[in-house]
């Protein structure tokens, strides 16, 4: 009986009073009218206050912040259901206050605490309640949280760049089989197909694409050495327009390095392909001009050396039949005639030459330049008695597209020549000044055959502007225009005052080869 | 996987109906105010069609809590409240923070289950215990990716109202077991059975 005794008080009572004191949780008994009937030692260690001191207590009156009607709708289900309810840390954060003095949990001023309320004696209508510190559990979950709020943040960056280059460049996505598999909607749009119509086909026959045998060998090529390439690609949109494409090949790689496919990017170029050849058109255009021209001006040139031939030959005509041809008359006629024929010939030589587009950028005198354009016009100038005069301090020399600058010139005395044609001034002038500056050479090219009214100087340079009522293609100004500052990367502008038009055209002393 | 078979979900459906008239009261008795639950729509489904009856009820925004209870009969209940019938249950509580209307949703949750749960398992005569019910809220289309659902086999469905004086509050209980415990159910249902017949 004894043994029975001690089994029992060691089985039950004593261990479970050890176990309730010092237990790592709070364990408090109440009734159902919030009094406490017991405080275990875990509560008066973290709380400062003795049970003797709470018995009886409400615990309400003890810890102000306790909602009297939660609790008490909690303990009264309890002990209706017969099984536990709870609050979380979660929702609830605590029940008892209790002071934190952590390091690691600095986030919580008080212990976050789950609470479990078990019916305890249903007669007494008595509860105990359970409590567990979940402040480390709540610590993460507050960690986890703002970790989640901050991905999530970055996913939205993310998201709104990935639509904005979807949206804004030009690419397409290729697998390590050369078949597509993205294609951004900017391109989509263009190429007026939909996604699905264009994903998983290959892709060096997919699109309209117009790709030579050659520029497939050549993207191939550089696909199986992963080198970035660019090349020129043509295709055709769904309904049929040429679209110019500047690409760029790149080989793609996930995150761990592994190459997983290739990136397109690519650059419209179809509005400047269309420009160009436009352009292509009116030199084109501008050279038959040209052309006509260079023949009117070559029949200036001949027609006095082709009369003084004329002339030796009616001499020598004249000269036999009145037996008077001697043998010294006769090779002087020869030779006379055979240096005109020469310069007939030279004639032409420096027509074509000037004719033809330098390929090569060489050095350029500025005043032998002026000399040779004047042999050209010289003719003409002198069928209008207009003066020409050169002023030029020291030798101006550049490097440059010697006929490209040679025609522009031209072409701008020829204007000039031409306003004399409608000009009463007596004194004609045309006065080509060439002066060196610091960074470039400036030549200033002016006439007094009018000068241009002041509503139509801002379109001189505009294509197809003619002042002129016949064989005026109205490209020739904009020709200069284009010739100055794309190819010789100078600068041209045209100011009229006083009965005075002045061309001022500025030239680098150096241009780099561009074509 | 274990099924149901017609007579075993008619006797499971017939517990059921007495485990959810004795919640009715517990429920009327914690909110203290006169209520009425009305018959409940209790189905035994496998989870896959469980998931397809989320998909109707993505257009409305739900509370989510689950509590996990364990013995011989476990699983997990899983109850859904949506909005306006949450924002009834703050109203009738006079509740004042978000964290006070979790707090409810969650005796809610433990209230339904438990009660559920435990008349159930004295009717099956056997015992359970409760873990703390869990609370989120989240958006339905990613429930599916919720790995515990894929755990489950059978789920018991309970559709059912809360009717207070000028309030309605409705929730849909899911008791969620694995195939363990079905056929311990079915071990159980088919001695009821034997009894009955």
């Amino acid at each position: 009986m004894a043994q029975e005794q001690t089994q029992h008080n060691l089985r039950t009572l004593t261990v479970d009073e050890k176990i309730v004191a010092n237990i790592d949780n709070g364990i408090l008994v109440l009734d159902d009218s919030l009094c406490i009937h017991h405080y275990n030692k875990w509560l008066e260690l973290h709380t400062g206050k003795k049970e003797k001191d709470l018995l009886t207590l409400k615990i309400s009156d003890v810890f102000a912040n306790i909602n009297t009607k939660t609790l008490t709708r909690k303990i009264k289900t309890a002990l209706r259901i017969q099984t536990p309810t709870f609050y979380t840390a979660n929702t609830s954060k605590y029940l008892i206050p209790i002071k934190l003095n952590q390091i690691k949990n600095a986030k919580f001023e008080y212990m976050q605490q789950d609470v479990s309320i078990i019916p305890f004696d249903l007669e007494k209508s008595l509860v105990a309640l359970i409590i567990t510190d979940q402040t480390n559990m709540a610590q993460t979950n507050a960690l986890l949280h703002s970790h989640i709020e901050e991905i999530k943040e970055l996913n939205q960056e993310l998201i709104k760049e990935r639509d904005t280059i979807d949206k804004k460049i030009l690419y397409i996505r290729l697998n390590l089989q050369a078949e597509i598999s993205d294609i951004s909607h900017a391109l989509l749009n263009l190429l007026e197909y939909e996604k699905e119509e264009l994903l998983g086909l290959d892709f060096f026959n997919f699109e309209r694409h117009l790709m030579s045998a050659t520029l497939k060998e050549k993207i191939k090529e550089a696909l199986k050495k992963k080198e970035p390439t660019n090349f020129e690609e043509r295709t055709l949109s769904l309904s049929g327009e040429v679209l110019y494409f500047q690409s760029t090949f790149v080989a793609e790689f996930n995150a761990k390095g592994v190459q997983i496919g290739f990136i397109i990017f690519r650059e419209n170029i179809t509005n400047a392909k269309i420009l160009a050849k436009t352009q292509e058109k009116m030199l084109a255009s501008s050279r038959s001009a040209a052309m006509g021209e260079m023949i009117a001006m070559i029949a200036h040139q001949w027609r006095q050396p082709l009369s003084l031939i004329n002339t030796v030959i009616a001499t020598m005509k004249v000269k036999r039949e009145l037996n008077l041809l001697t043998k010294e008359i006769t090779d002087n006629s020869y030779e006379k005639i055979q240096n005109t024929v020469k310069y007939l010939s030279e004639t032409i030589d420096d027509f074509r030459d000037y004719f033809k587009p330098n390929k090569e950028i060489s050095r350029v005198e500025l005043n032998t330049l002026f000399e040779k354009s004047i042999f050209f016009i010289k003719s003409e100038m002198d069928v209008h008695s207009i003066k020409y005069s050169l002023k030029a301090s020291e030798s101006v020399e550049i490097e440059t597209y010697k006929n490209e600058l040679l025609q522009t010139i031209i072409n701008i005395m020829k204007n000039s020549i031409d306003a004399f044609e409608e000009s009463d001034e007596r004194e004609k002038k045309i006065c080509v000044t060439l002066e060196r500056l610091s960074t470039h050479v400036s030549i200033e090219i002016v006439d007094n055959a009018g000068g241009i009214k002041k509503d139509i100087i801002t379109k001189v340079f505009e294509p197809y502007f003619s002042t002129k009522s016949k064989n005026g293609t109205g490209l020739g100004l904009y020709m200069s225009q284009t010739i100055i500052t794309e190819h010789l990367l100078g600068s041209i502008t045209l100011t009229s005052e006083n009965n005075q038009t002045k061309v001022l055209i500025e030239l680098p002393y150096k241009i780099r080869s561009q074509k | 996987m274990y099924s149901l078979t017609e007579d075993e979900k008619d006797v499971l459906q017939e517990l059921m109906n007495v485990a959810y008239g004795n919640a009715t009261a517990v429920v009327a008795d914690m909110l203290d105010a006169f209520a009425s639950l009305s018959i409940p729509n209790i189905q035994v489904l496998p989870t896959h069609e469980l998931l397809a009856t989320f998909e109707s009820m993505k257009a409305e925004s739900y509370f989510f809590s689950t509590q996990a209870f364990s013995g011989e009969f476990n699983g997990e209940s899983a109850f859904f409240i949506n909005d306006i019938s949450a924002q009834n249950l703050a109203k009738h509580l006079e509740l004042e923070t978000a964290d006070d209307l979790d707090d409810a949703i969650l005796e809610l949750t433990n209230v339904l289950t438990s009660s559920l749960t435990t008349k159930l398992s004295q009717e099956l005569d056997t015992e359970v215990s409760f873990s703390l019910p869990s609370i989120t809220k989240v958006p339905l289309q990613d429930i599916q990716e919720v790995e515990t659902f894929q755990n489950y086999s059978q789920v018991i469905v309970i559709d059912t109202d809360l009717n207070f004086e000028d309030q309605k509050i409705n929730g849909k209980i899911f008791i969620l077991t694995k195939d363990a415990s079905i056929q311990w159910l079915k071990n159980k249902l088919n001695t009821i059975l034997e009894l009955l017949l």
